[in-house]
Formats: C-alpha cells, sequence, structure tokens
C-alpha cells in the first residue's frame, strides 16, 4: 500500500480510536531510512502485547518493526508460539496459521505477491521461534532455501520452548536440564547458522538484541539480500526469562553476557563475496540519500 | 437441517471487476462463466480424468500450483506443470511434503491468489491439519482429492476412505462420479468456492484410476475462453497484501484468551464456517444442473443411494435387476458438504429399502445417510469394498436380492 | 412442516445457531431479508428506517472498509455514513480492527468483534447498523450480539449480505447508504420523531476524547 493510501476518511477520523489517529499522523510508513531511531519521536508499528513484563521478545519486535525499510508493503509470517501473542498487536498484515509451517506459508505468499504485484518490492518475513523453526519446522526452513525462496527468515532463539512452559528444543544448550530433557539435554545447540549459510542463505546473521543498531543493519541487510538474491536468515537471541530464572530486568544482562567473547551469540555474520560487495554498495547509496535529505532539511 | 434452495438465483455472481472479453493467459479470452457454462458451444474430447483436470485448468485463469508426486494424482499434477511451462498459470512448483504443499497452497491464497492443487489417501492425510486451517482462514483453495487407499498396508488403489476424514474439515466436499462431473465442477468449483457469503476450500473428489486414468468423452468448451480472475477484496476477510485495511491485522489470531477476549469467538467462529457451507447451496446448485442430489425412478421401493463411481456401478446394476424385474430406483449425492439432507429426506420418502455400495471399508456414506432420513433401519450398508477391489455390477445386485430375501449364490472372492 | 426460524433480537441462547444453519437463505441482488424473510430491496429500507428512528440509542458501527481511505469509494460511503447519522441522529463508534485488543477495549468508544456485546450493554444500545465490516467479522459480531443482548442489528454489506443480522442489504453503495438516509428524512416529515435520547457524538483526537458523551 502506498502510504498516500494509509489514512483516515475525512468524514469519520474524528471517530477513530487514537492510537490510529497517531499511526496515520506519525508513524514512519513511507521513509526508507527509517530506523530504531525514530523509537520514541514516532509512532510505533507495534501497540501494547501480552508478554512477561521485561520478555526481549518484546524489544526485539519494537527494533525489528522501527528497522524494516518497506513496511507498507511487507507482509510477516508467523508461527505459534510466545511472538503470536505480539502479532495481533502489529501494524502489519501478519500471518499465523499452524505450528511449524511458517516458511511453507511465505513461499507460498511471496510467489503470489511477486505475481501480483509485479512492478512493487513486496517484502515477506517470517519471523518464528526456535522450536518452530528449528524442530517441527525445520523440513521446510531448509527446503525454502534450498529451493531459493525469496524472503527473510527470523528466529527468536530462547533456547527452549516457551509458550508450552520451558521443553527442550533443538537450539537449547547441550546439557540443559528442562522440561522433556530430564537428566539434561544430550546433544549439542543446532548450528542453525552454518545449516542456514550451507543452505543456500546468502545473508545469515546470528546475534543478540542487546543493541538496536545491530540489529536495524542486519534486518535492512537481510531485506536487501533477499530482494536481490535469495533467502536470508537471522537468529536472535531473546532469552526467555520466565523459563531460565531471571527477573525481568535481567534480560539485558543475560543477552550481553552470552554476546561477550567466548559467548554462543558474538555477533557473527555469514555471506559471499558477491553479497558483501552488494551490500557495501547499497550502504553507501543509503548513506549519500541520508546525508542529502540532511542537508536539505537543515 | 437446510432448506431446500429452490428457484432462485439461476446464475452465478461476479465481482463488478470482471471484464469479460479482456484477455486471459495466452490465447484465452475472459467469460462470463454464465454463458462458459451453459452456453457456450462444446466439442468432444476423449480424455483421460488427469488430461480432464488439465483442461479444466487451462480454463480456470489460475494464479498457482503445487504439486507433489502420489499416485493416482501424479500424472494431472505434472500436466499442470507442462501448463505453466506454456504460461496458462503464473506459479507452479513442487513442494516438499504435502503438508508443506497445503501450507504453500495456503501462503499463496493469504496473499490473493486463485490456487489449485491435487492429492490422494496418504498425501491427504499428511496434509490434514491444513484443511481446517483453510477451512478457518476462509481460503478459497480447491484441492483435487483422487481417493486411493490408506496406509497400513500401503495401497495405491482407489478406495474412498479418506473422504472420510475431510468431512468435518469446513471444507466443501463434492464426489465426482465421471470425468465430465470432474472438468465441470473443477471450474464451476472456483465460482462457488469464491463467492463472498462462501469463501471455504473446496475438496473436490473423485475416484483414483477409475476417473484418473480411463478415458471419457468429455464435452469442452469450444472457443479459445477462460474463467474471470479471482478478485480478493471481495473476502470476507482481509487479504494478506498490505493492500486493504486495517493494516494491523493477524490471520488469525488467538481468541482465546479469558481475560480479554470470549470464547464464544471460537465458536462462533466454526460455526460461521458450516455457515457458509450451508450458504454455498444456492450457488453449487447452479453448477450441478439444479441440485445437489440427481435421482432416478424415486417412484421405485427400492433405491440405489451414493456417490463418485458407486453410482456408475449402481446404474448398471439397476439395468441387470430391471431384466429380472426388479425395479430400483436411483439417488446419487454429488455434494457431501454441503449434505444434501432435505434433497434426501424427499428423495428417499417413498423408499423402503435403501442400499448404500460404497469403495471404503466404514460404510460412512451409510452412516451420513443413516443420521439424516426418518425410518432408518431402511438403509442397508453395503455392499462395500475396499483396498483396490473393483465392485462389480454383479455383487450389487446380490446384495439387493440378499436384502429382498431372495436366495442367491454367493460370488466368489476374487482376490 | 418445522416452524420457521426467524432472526430476531436476543438474548437468544448460550450460543445461539448460525442464521444459515437454521435455513435462512441470502438475499438475491435487488433483495433485501428482514428477520429471515427475503424482501424487496425497497420494503427494507423503509422498515430499517422505521427501526432506527424507533431506537432510544441507534448506533453506527462503521468498520475498517469505510473508516480507512484505502480508495475513493471508501471516502465516499464514509460521508454517505456521516449524512445517514446526523440524519437520524445515530451515535458512531468504530470497529477499527478485528484484534483480539490488549489489555482491553473501551466500550464507550469502540466495538470489537471478540466481544461486542460489551459495547452493546454498556451504551445500552438497541438499534445498530454494521457498514465496513468484513464479513467473516460482521457474521461473528453479529451472532455473540445475538446471543447476548436485546439489540436489533442491521447490516450494511457491499457484497452479499448477512443472515445473522435482523435485517441486512447487499450490495450497499455511497448512493443506498444515501438512500436510507433520503428515507429516513422522509418518515420525518412525515411526523416519525426519532425516539432517540438526546447526546453529544464524542469526538476522538490522538490524546483521546476531546468532547461527547461517553
Ligand atoms: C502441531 C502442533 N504441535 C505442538 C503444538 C504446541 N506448541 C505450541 S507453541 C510450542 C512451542 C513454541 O516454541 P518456540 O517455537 O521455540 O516459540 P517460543 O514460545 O519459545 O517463543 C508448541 C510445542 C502446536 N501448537 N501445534
Ligand atoms: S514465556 Fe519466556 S519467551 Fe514467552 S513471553 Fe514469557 S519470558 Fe518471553
Ligand atoms: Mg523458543
Amino acid at each position: 500500500m502506498s502510504k498516500e493510501k494509509i489514512a483516515l476518511c475525512e468524514d469519520l477520523a474524528d471517530v477513530m480510536p487514537p492510537e490510529y489517529q497517531e499511526l496515520v499522523a506519525t508513524a514512519t510508513f513511507g521513509n526508507q531510512d527509517r530506523g530504531w531511531k525514530d523509537i520514541g519521536s514516532s509512532k510505533e508499528l507495534i501497540e501494547q502485547h501480552s508478554l512477561c513484563a521485561g520478555c526481549p521478545e518484546s524489544i526485539a519486535f519494537r527494533f525489528i518493526m522501527s528497522s524494516i525499510p518497506n513496511p507498507e508493503d511487507s507482509v510477516f509470517v508467523g508461527s505459534t508460539g510466545c511472538t503470536s501473542l505480539v502479532f495481533p498487536q502489529v501494524g502489519i498484515h501478519n500471518i499465523h496459521s499452524l505450528f511449524g509451517n511458517q516458511n511453507a506459508i511465505a513461499s507460498g505468499l511471496q510467489r503470489a505477491l511477486a505475481v501480483r504485484f509485479p512492478d512493487r518490492v513486496k517484502d515477506v518475513y517470517v519471523l518464528a521461534g526456535d522450536g518452530a523453526t528449528v524442530d517441527i519446522g525445520l523440513d521446510m526452513t531448509m527446503q525454502s532455501w534450498f529451493r531459493q525462496e525469496k524472503f527473510t527468515t527470523i528466529c527468536f532463539d530462547n533456547e527452549l520452548y516457551a509458550n508450552t512452559g520451558g521443553q527442550e528444543s533443538g537450539l537449547m544448550q547441550k546439557g540443559f536440564v528442562a522440561k522433556m530433557a530430564p537428566v539434561g539435554k544430550k546433544f549439542e545447540k543446532v548450528k542453525l547458522p552454518e545449516i542456514a549459510f550451507e543452505s543456500g542463505c546468502h545473508y545469515v546473521a546470528i546475534l543478540t538484541v542487546s543493541k538496536p543498531n545491530r540489529v536495524e543493519q542486519a534486518i535492512r541487510r537481510a531485506t536487501y539480500v533477499a530482494r536481490e538474491f535469495g533467502p536470508t536468515y537471522i537468529q536472535l537471541y531473546t532469552p526467555c526469562i520466565l523459563e531460565i530464572g531471571k527477573q525481568s530486568m535481567e534480560g539485558l544482562d543475560e543477552m550481553k553476557d552470552s554476546e561477550s567473547i567466548g559467548g554462543r551469540f558474538v555477533m557473527r555474520e555469514l555471506m559471499t563475496d558477491e553479497v558483501k560487495a552488494f551490500i557495501k554498495e547499497k550502504e553507501a547509496e543509503d548513506k549519500a540519500r541520508r546525508k542529502q535529505a540532511k542537508a536539505v532539511t537543515a | 437441517m437446510n432448506k431446500k434452495v429452490d428457484g432462485q438465483n439461476s446464475r452465478i455472481l461476479l465481482s463488478e471487476k470482471v471484464k469479460v472479453g479482456s484477455k486471459g493467459p495466452v490465447n484465452l479470452t475472459v467469460a462470463d462463466p454464465n454463458e462458459m457454462f451453459f452456453e457456450a458451444k462444446r466439442k468432444p474430447a476423449f480424455l483421460t480424468g488427469s488430461e480432464v483436470i488439465k483442461e479444466a485448468i487451462r480454463r480456470a485463469n489460475l494464479d498457482m500450483s503445487v504439486a507433489y508426486p502420489i499416485t493416482p494424482q501424479s500424472e494431472a499434477a505434472a500436466l499442470i506443470g507442462e501448463l505453466f511451462s506454456e504460461g496458462y498459470l503464473k506459479e507452479y512448483f513442487r513442494g516438499e511434503s504435502e503438508f508443506a504443499v497445503m501450507g504453500q497452497c495456503a501462503g499463496a491464497a493469504f496473499g490473493g491468489a486463485r490456487v489449485f492443487t491435487t492429492t490422494a489417501g496418504p498425501g491427504t492425510l499428511r496434509a490434514m491439519e491444513n484443511f481446517p486451517m483453510w477451512a478457518g482462514s476462509r481460503l478459497p483453495i480447491q484441492v483435487c482429492v483422487t481417493c486411493r487407499g490408506i496406509n497400513s498396508p500401503l495401497s495405491i488403489q482407489p478406495d474412498t476412505l479418506e473422504l472420510y476424514y475431510m468431512l468435518e474439515t469446513g471444507a466443501l466436499v463434492w464426489h465426482a462420479e465421471t470425468a465430465q462431473d470432474l472438468y465441470d465442477w473443477i471450474l464451476g468449483g472456483f465460482m462457488v468456492a469464491e463467492q463472498p457469503d462462501v469463501h471455504l476450500p473446496l475438496a473436490l473428489a473423485c475416484d483414483g484410476f477409475f476417473v484418473t486414468h480411463t478415458k471419457d468423452n468429455v464435452m469442452i468448451q469450444e472457443d479459445e475462453i477462460c474463467l474471470p480472475e479471482y478478485d480478493p477484496y471481495r473476502s470476507p476477510v482481509p487479504c494478506m497484501d498490505m493492500e486493504v485495511p486495517p493494516i494491523r491485522m493477524m490471520r488469525d489470531p488467538f481468541v482465546m484468551k479469558s481475560n480479554y477476549i470470549s470464547y464464544m469467538t471460537h465458536a462462533s467462529w466454526q460455526q460461521e464456517v458450516r455457515a457458509a457451507i450451508d450458504r454455498s447451496r444456492k450457488h453449487t446448485k447452479v453448477i450441478m444442473g439444479g441440485s445437489l442430489i440427481e435421482t432416478e425412478n424415486l417412484d421405485r421401493e427400492i433405491l440405489l443411494v451414493s456417490s463418485g463411481t458407486a453410482v456408475s456401478q449402481g446404474r448398471e446394476a439397476i439395468r441387470l435387476l430391471e431384466e429380472e424385474g426388479i425395479k430400483v430406483g436411483l439417488v446419487k449425492i454429488k455434494s457431501l458438504r454441503p449434505f444434501p439432507f432435505e434433497e434426501l429426506r424427499e428423495a428417499t420418502a417413498n423408499a423402503k429399502t435403501i442400499f448404500v455400495p460404497e469403495f471404503n471399508v466404514a460404510g460412512w456414506l451409510a452412516r451420513e445417510i443413516k443420521a439424516c432420513i426418518p425410518d432408518n433401519q431402511r438403509v442397508i450398508a453395503g455392499p462395500h469394498v475396499a483396498g483396490g477391489m473393483t465392485m462389480p455390477s454383479e455383487v450389487i445386485v446380490m446384495e439387493i436380492k440378499k436384502g429382498l430375501g431372495m436366495k442367491v449364490e454367493a460370488l466368489s472372492g476374487r482376490g | 412442516m418445522e416452524e420457521q426460524y426467524q432472526v430476531l433480537p436476543g438474548p437468544e441462547a448460550f450460543l445461539p445457531p448460525a442464521a444459515a444453519s437454521q435455513g435462512i437463505v441470502l438475499p438475491d441482488p435487488g433483495q433485501a431479508h428482514i428477520e429471515g424473510r427475503l424482501v424487496d430491496e425497497e420494503e427494507a429500507y423503509e422498515y430499517a428506517a422505521r427501526k432506527l428512528l424507533g431506537g432510544k440509542v441507534p448506533t453506527i458501527f462503521p468498520g475498517p472498509l469505510v473508516l480507512w481511505k484505502w480508495n475513493e469509494k471508501a471516502a465516499k460511503k464514509a460521508s454517505a455514513i456521516r449524512r445517514l447519522a446526523n440524519a437520524l441522529p445515530a451515535r458512531l463508534i468504530p470497529m477499527a480492527d478485528y484484534r483480539p485488543k490488549y489489555p482491553k477495549i473501551d466500550p464507550a468508544v469502540e466495538i470489537n468483534p471478540n466481544h461486542p456485546n460489551l459495547t452493546i450493554w454498556h451504551n445500552k444500545i438497541d438499534v445498530c447498523i454494521f457498514v465496513g465490516v468484513h464479513c467473516h467479522q460482521a457474521n461473528l459480531a453479529l451472532k455473540i450480539i445475538r446471543g447476548g443482548t436485546d439489540c436489533y442489528t442491521i447490516a450494511m454489506c457491499a457484497q452479499a449480505g448477512h443472515e445473522d443480522a435482523c435485517l441486512s442489504f447487499r450490495d450497499i453503495s455511497p448512493e443506498t447508504i444515501d438512500k436510507l438516509a433520503a428515507t429516513v428524512e422522509r418518515l420525518k416529515k412525515e411526523g416519525v420523531e426519532s425516539q432517540a435520547i438526546p447526546f453529544e457524538q464524542f469526538v476522538m483526537s490522538r490524546e483521546g476524547v476531546v468532547k461527547g458523551d461517553v
């Protein structure tokens, strides 16, 4: 939808709830240089949600929704899990259907939108938990990469099944004692970033959501590369504070610990040289445009 | 219990955006389906059921199909691929499993595409979680189910047990007897399933091999015409393409949080899907020649009631019995969902004995009929065959004679 | 012969049936339905206008398809809806979206399809119009309202109509909305008085309610 169409009918605008009046007035639709820095100065695309207080998934959602470059023409696909408590409140069309089928849905959706809107860029994103991505949905996750489907897969890695009460997941660390892993998990955390790269993802990033600029950069890169090359994958550590016994204020520390040297979530990016060169060029373009925009407003 | 829908609305209603005469795929021209189905000149074509599917899809103005091989639908699914290579549809690929394929079809339908796929037996069961999701999400996808046996043990042969599983998915379920049914209903099916007051998936069933792999004369449109394209903005739910409000929209959200949502929403949602099935009656009638059932000689005391190719076998059995002076009437059930309650009650009003031949071990159609008509001790569930067995007309003849208390010699098993 | 089901205001049942499963059939083009009875559209204008004028708290619930200016026709429908609200007079309470809104809705100023009864009860609405709501969501809401409230529901549907409403038009357009408003004006001239309890329509800004009764 063009930004102009995200508008209220004048004759009924003054009965609309305040959150929509604000969305129309100040959200950053139509601004390809939007980013996490708009948080606070513009209406965010996400309303209240019912995650646990302090759950890092919530800040991850806010960073992602403020960073996607083309929200007026983006559609998200989710899966069953804690993330699906947030999605109804997101100001972007999004699909939940079953648990684990997200990359299959996104494959059909992205192709349908490409067929229906050949002259427009419509970005499709999957955003699902680690159980959905790596366990029940792994077949469809990887097959969409093999097939070179042009969308970005984002995994909220909280290293367990949060929504069903903290069971073992493939991305859980070895030895962790959890429900359904009563004597500790017997095998290593699945190396999905490497698997993703080997399976055909053109850009892979693994990081925590402690630093918004990093999240923004990964999201923008993944989006651009998905449009031009094919599948991209981002794995974000969003610890489930409830199930690992942390307080609501401790999520950030947990993420920082895990990304310090030697930690499992030290930021890494995997890409080919060709993609690297493309990103460099694209980011130079972005920079020049922003500079020019600044010069005009100054 | 449905009210019999009659008389009114003898036309297929179209989106106001439809431009009859505009260009369709390749060399086809968009037609008014009312003309295309009922008036356009037709020519005979001698085709297998798989080829019939291809010819119907050629004219369906389809956006997308996703395929996965399983006998007996593999040929049809591959032929649709040929159509894709010729430009008759815009997207086509092989998915990784039936579960994934039905998800891919759903994704495309969420995005506003007209979608068709095919499956059978184990594929239908592998995909099963998707069908109620399709219906609950109001996705008008058409899946052609070419019925075959369900494991274990494995069988690739015709058997209609899988349809029993389909009946409460919330999808429309139709059962074609012949290749002509298949052809007409694939095209008509899109027009019914996409009505804004229906907007549900359609499982169009036919019996594997008996229909898919035998050649039959089918009357197809002579002119190079096709259906109008699907208009996703008539949908009863927002299309997920960011082109329609509200943009703060999840399909479909959890409606089960007791603190801020009524559980009744979920119950009402399920009722609404069933209501949409009922609303399809008046549209379906138009493309099924006026009724969800077809009847012959309802004044007779003995009736054969069935669906699919069991009806064809029944027709021959009736002829054989007639030679012996035993008069039997016939009811062909075309639509299983919606189920023709009222029509069946009326059609069976005079019958003293009702036989229900079926190609499955469960006898689900007999159960459906028993649940719908008064004095249901009149229903004799049989004869049954399963696992790919044929049902010679003589077997039906025998069953009827036995049911009438006549002495008959058993037709020996042919395993 | 079984008695024909009628689509009447509730409270009908703990879980009322969908009217379609009770044998109620939707109108064809040119028709409307009144309580399940198929009638000529003309009859329904008069009937609906009288129902609306007779209500103490007549209310219009515009949905996303007419609240958002996603095309020119939507804007025209919105203008016509405002004219109809003024002609009656009727309150305007939006159904801005269909999400299960967290943490809760404010029933004075919004209605939600997942628990529309809250808004009906809170404002004591006795007759209402659904317009610009996607059909699936409208049907859920209409049925829940019939289940738990005594509100008379009218649907102005741009598609095939709603048998779960007590009265439903189909194929509506800016012109047909205006036609209903014109019928209201005519009846008023003929001496039919609005029974609406006097109210001031609320006005909302980005900060919240600026004026009006809530
Ligand atoms: C077919 C199916 N199997 C199991 C479930 C139950 N289930 C719902 S959410 C969930 C776990 C989600 O884990 P994850 O994907 O890691 O998301 P999180 O809640 O941790 O964010 C499971 C097992 C389901 N809904 N559907
Ligand atoms: S259960 Fe865990 S992942 Fe889910 S909302 Fe709570 S803290 Fe977040
Ligand atoms: Mg998880």
